[in-house]
């Protein structure tokens, strides 16, 4: 959309009617203080949003002293606007009566709309419908931009997060995900109706359906908790950089903070490397056995010792029955009527491991292949073997001597604790070794906080230097001090908080799925079903919707930014974040500006005033690629904390940019020292732009009387 | 059943009601971790840690004490072997080599005929019965020194190396 023509008629300082024809690109109105300028922009602001109150304050005093008393004329602000190749005129005008001298009565207030086709056909239309259809509300809103005092266009709570949404593909899913809750809640309810007809689970199930409304009550309130946190941090950050710039050395007291801001890590990290759950240690790390070897001991003894007599007696036992008398016989005689060691022993690993090496490693002594020890060996590992082999043709029918083989199973209990006593044993030097590093930590800690205090007293000395007066200094200096507490609690309440909600989160999740649970044993699986797939189609909308809204935010920052940079080329910039912030179930949309990962409370006028007109340009770029149409940019003496070199450089600038602009500005006129006449700087001739005004008050005038002000507009 | 490991640990050891309260004083019955333990005053995670230390207390110390035949017995309805099962809590460490350990002092600590055990001559419930009134000997044992402590001083226990001290100054009996 682009405004071809303003004409103001009879409207304060614009006696009878005054055109500005504009241009596409960029548009320059000079004016001097009090000359008309501002009041051009305000003439534009009625049009848009004007309301139809006290209009008898708009008429121009000079065409009311010239009009007789019983007359009227029309106070008139309009607009031509040329959209997609048609012409609109849209105007809203009053009549003014003179009733008597310097006062009238007010009446036809009207918008009027006129449509032209392409082929030049006109057609009366409603004037406020016109309006929002060619330049929408939401757009308008952010189109106009008043000077410094009025940034708060981004203020309002839920005015970015509105415009957003306007534009954002989110708001598309507004209605799915409204009706996908209807429809889930409905499901669920017919699940839980299902579930409860079925008895056997109804008490667990009435416990978790309590359980999980407590949990949500007590999530909802640790949401409240960290929101006015995270609120309170961002306030006391804003209190901290306050005090900061009354403070004369603010680089030495940014190195002393970043310096205390690191000790103070050190000491939490320190903290935190200390590890004094003994108590824990004595069972996790298995420290309850530091005692423990010789109990191990005398139990290896006892099993061993029984091992022994069960062998013995069993030895006896198949020596008593005859069985294989023979060869129990032969071996008693080789081991000298001894107890033989079980067959397993050593085991069969170790045995072809010996016959491998024809070394004997009981004994120590070469066992050379064919030797009597190589033979020995060999039988003993055949007999194993054998002894593996269940003998089915020889059922022993007799009764076993021992009905039960407990002494296996102990043994092996044995054998494997035996490595275990290494480690026992170690308990001690590893009880002792953490207490040193505890007690070395503990030193060091100690060294680093005398260091913070030492800092600390460097700070309050940096603060004592400070420019505001003596008595007003010691309450900065005990409140910074206080802040810095405050921040440091707050944050760690922001820390618990969240791993509080985390873990909320967590316990919620495990009893809906408990409570799921019991859900897919009674319900009828139709409904399961159904459920299921409106749980899904409901989280489906609902991450797209946010998708869409953080992909929006994402784009307009990165916009904002690109802008940023452009503007203040050659100077700090600093980096706009827009975030979006749930509170108390609204979501808002908070912008601010960053200097390496902190919030900048207090930027100059400039930095501020540049990065809101970024904004308003990134999302005039938006606007474009979602409506795929430029609306216009109307600023009013933005730029009033720029001097004229950056303004020179800050409309050469947005010169390059593709939307229509229109900017009033005070900049580039000067006063002639000798006459006192206004004139234009030879500056402004270097300044690209398309079209150019001079709004100035016709002379001469009398600056007490309001019926001699006329402002002429002067095409430059 | 042929482990004797196995079925002493689906047994639950008692302990006397005399000692009640230093259960509720010095453990927490649902499991506490973390600061939530340190906050609730709380030295033991569970009743079964308790009762695991006390029962190691009691051996190291040679205290040997049954519980009398007056006194009413209790316990926390927790078998042996769920004693530090992993799946309840996912930051600590599980029992099992600790359960093997007690199992160990309780039979080299434990009267028991092997010889008839294994000849089927002595009932294997009797032996494990036996394996447990060991172990409730000792705790009960553990318990009372415990409570020795703290008659001695109410407030020995708040410093975070107490319970290990306790077990530390008895060097290798």
């Amino acid at each position: 959309m682009i405004i071809r023509k303003i004409q103001i008629d009879n409207y304060l300082c614009y006696y009878d009617t005054n055109t500005f024809e504009l241009s596409e690109g960029l548009n320059i109105i000079l004016g001097e203080n009090g000359e008309g300028k501002t009041k051009f922009f305000e003439s534009v602001d009625w049009l848009f949003n004007g309301e139809n109150r006290e209009l008898d304050m708009l008429v121009s005093a000079k065409k009311l002293n010239e009009t007789e008393i019983g007359d009227s004329f029309r106070v008139r602000v309009s607009m031509t606007v040329e959209q997609y190749g048609e012409k609109s005129i849209i105007t809203k005008s009053f009549l003014a009566k003179k009733e008597k001298a310097n006062e009238c009565s007010t009446s036809s207030f009207m918008i009027e709309g006129i449509s032209e086709n392409s082929s030049g056909e006109r057609s009366q239309v409603d004037g406020q419908a016109l309006l929002d259809r060619i330049f929408p509300f939401q757009i308008r809103k952010y189109s106009m931009f008043k000077g410094e005092a009025e940034l708060n266009i981004f203020e309002s709570d839920s005015a970015l997060a509105n415009l957003i949404n306007l534009f954002s593909e989110a708001k598309h899913y507004d209605k799915y995900s409204e009706k996908g809750a209807f429809l889930r809640e409905k499901a669920e309810k017919a699940v839980e109706d299902s579930s409860k007809l079925d008895k056997k689970n109804e008490a667990l199930y009435k416990k978790l359906e309590g359980d999980i409304i407590y949990l949500e009550r007590e999530k909802a309130k640790y949401l409240v908790h960290l929101n006015s946190t995270e609120e309170e941090i961002r306030k006391i950050e804003g209190n901290l950089q306050l005090a900061e710039s009354h403070v004369s050395n603010a680089d030495a007291l940014e190195t002393l903070n970043r310096r205390i801001k690191d000790i103070e890590e050190k000491i939490s990290y320190l903290t935190g490397r200390i590890d004094e759950n003994y108590t824990t240690s004595l069972f996790d790390e298995n420290w309850i056995l530091v005692n423990f070897e010789s109990f191990h001991k005398e139990f290896a003894e006892k099993v061993s010792a029984h091992s022994k007599t069960r062998r013995e007696l069993q030895s006896e036992f198949d020596k008593q029955k005859g069985i294989k008398v023979g060869e129990k016989k032969a071996k008693a005689e080789l081991l000298n009527n001894a107890i033989p060691l079980p067959n397993n022993i050593p085991s069969k690993a170790i045995m072809e491991e010996m016959l491998d090496a024809e070394i004997c490693k009981v004994c120590n002594r070469e066992a050379k292949k064919g030797s009597e020890a190589y033979e020995f060996m060999m039988k003993r590992l055949k007999t194993y073997l054998e002894s593996q082999v269940t003998e089915d043709n020889e059922p022993d029918k007799d009764e076993p001597l021992f009905k039960y083989d407990y002494t296996n199973r102990l043994d092996n209990l044995s054998i494997s604790h035996e490595d275990n006593l290494k480690n026992l044993r170690l308990i001690r030097t590893i009880i002792k070794e953490l207490f040193e590093f505890n007690d070395d930590r503990k030193k060091d800690i100690e060294e680093l906080n005398e260091q913070l205090e030492k800092e600390k007293t460097e700070r309050e000395k940096i603060l004592g230097n400070s420019s505001i007066g003596a008595e007003k200094l010691s309450d900065v200096l005990k409140n910074y001090n206080a802040w810095q507490r405050d921040l440091k609690n707050r944050n760690q309440d922001q820390v618990d908080y969240t791993s509080k909600l985390k873990s909320l989160e967590s316990e919620l999740k495990a009893k809906k799925e408990e409570k799921d649970k019991i859900d897919t044993s009674s319900a009828n699986s139709f409904l399961i079903k159904t459920r299921n797939i409106l749980r899904d189609i409901e989280t489906i909308f609902i991450d797209t919707k946010e998708n869409k809204f953080e992909e929006f935010i994402e784009k307009l920052q990165t916009k904002s930014n690109r802008f940023l940079e452009i503007i203040n080329i050659d100077s700090f910039t600093g980096e706009i974040s827009i975030y979006k912030k749930n509170r108390l179930g609204k979501t808002t949309v908070e912008v601010q500006l960053m200097q390496n990962g902190r919030p900048l409370y207090k930027p100059n006028e400039s930095l501020e005033t540049s990065m809101y007109i970024s904004i308003l340009f990134a999302i005039s770029e938006l606007a474009y690629e979602t409506k795929n149409e430029y609306y216009p940019l109307i600023f009013d003496a933005p730029t009033s904390s720029f001097g004229d070199y950056k303004t020179a450089q800050f409309l050469n600038l947005i010169y390059e940019t593709k939307n229509q602009k229109i900017l009033v500005t005070k900049n580039f006129l000067d006063r002639d020292k000798a006459t006192k006449k206004l004139f234009i700087k030879k500056d402004f001739e270097s300044v690209k732009r398309d079209k150019a005004f001079w709004v100035k008050l016709e002379e001469p005038f009398n600056k007490n009387d309001l019926t001699t002000i006329n402002t002429q507009v002067i095409n430059l | 059943m042929k482990n004797l490991f196995e079925k002493w640990k689906t047994r639950i050891p008692k302990y006397s009601e005399v000692h009640k309260d230093i259960f509720t004083s010095l453990s927490q019955k649902f499991g506490a971790e973390g600061e939530k333990k340190i906050n609730l005053g709380k030295h033991f995670s569970t009743n079964y840690e308790l009762y695991t230390y006390a029962f190691f207390l009691g051996l190291y110390n040679n205290e040997f004490s049954p519980i009398p035949d007056g006194e009413k017995k209790t316990d926390f309805s927790h078998h042996i072997q769920h004693w530090g099962s992993k799946t309840t809590v996912s930051t600590r460490k599980d029992f099992t080599n600790l359960q093997e350990n007690m199992f160990i002092a309780l039979l080299a600590k434990t009267d028991i005929d092997l010889v008839a055990l294994e000849k089927g001559e002595l009932d294997e419930d009797d032996a494990v019965k036996a394996l447990v009134k060991t172990m409730e000997s000792y705790t009960n044992g553990g318990l009372i020194l415990i409570k020795e402590k703290l008659e001695e001083n109410p407030n020995y226990f708040l410093q975070p190396t107490s319970f290990l001290n306790m077990i530390l100054e008895k060097e290798k009996v």
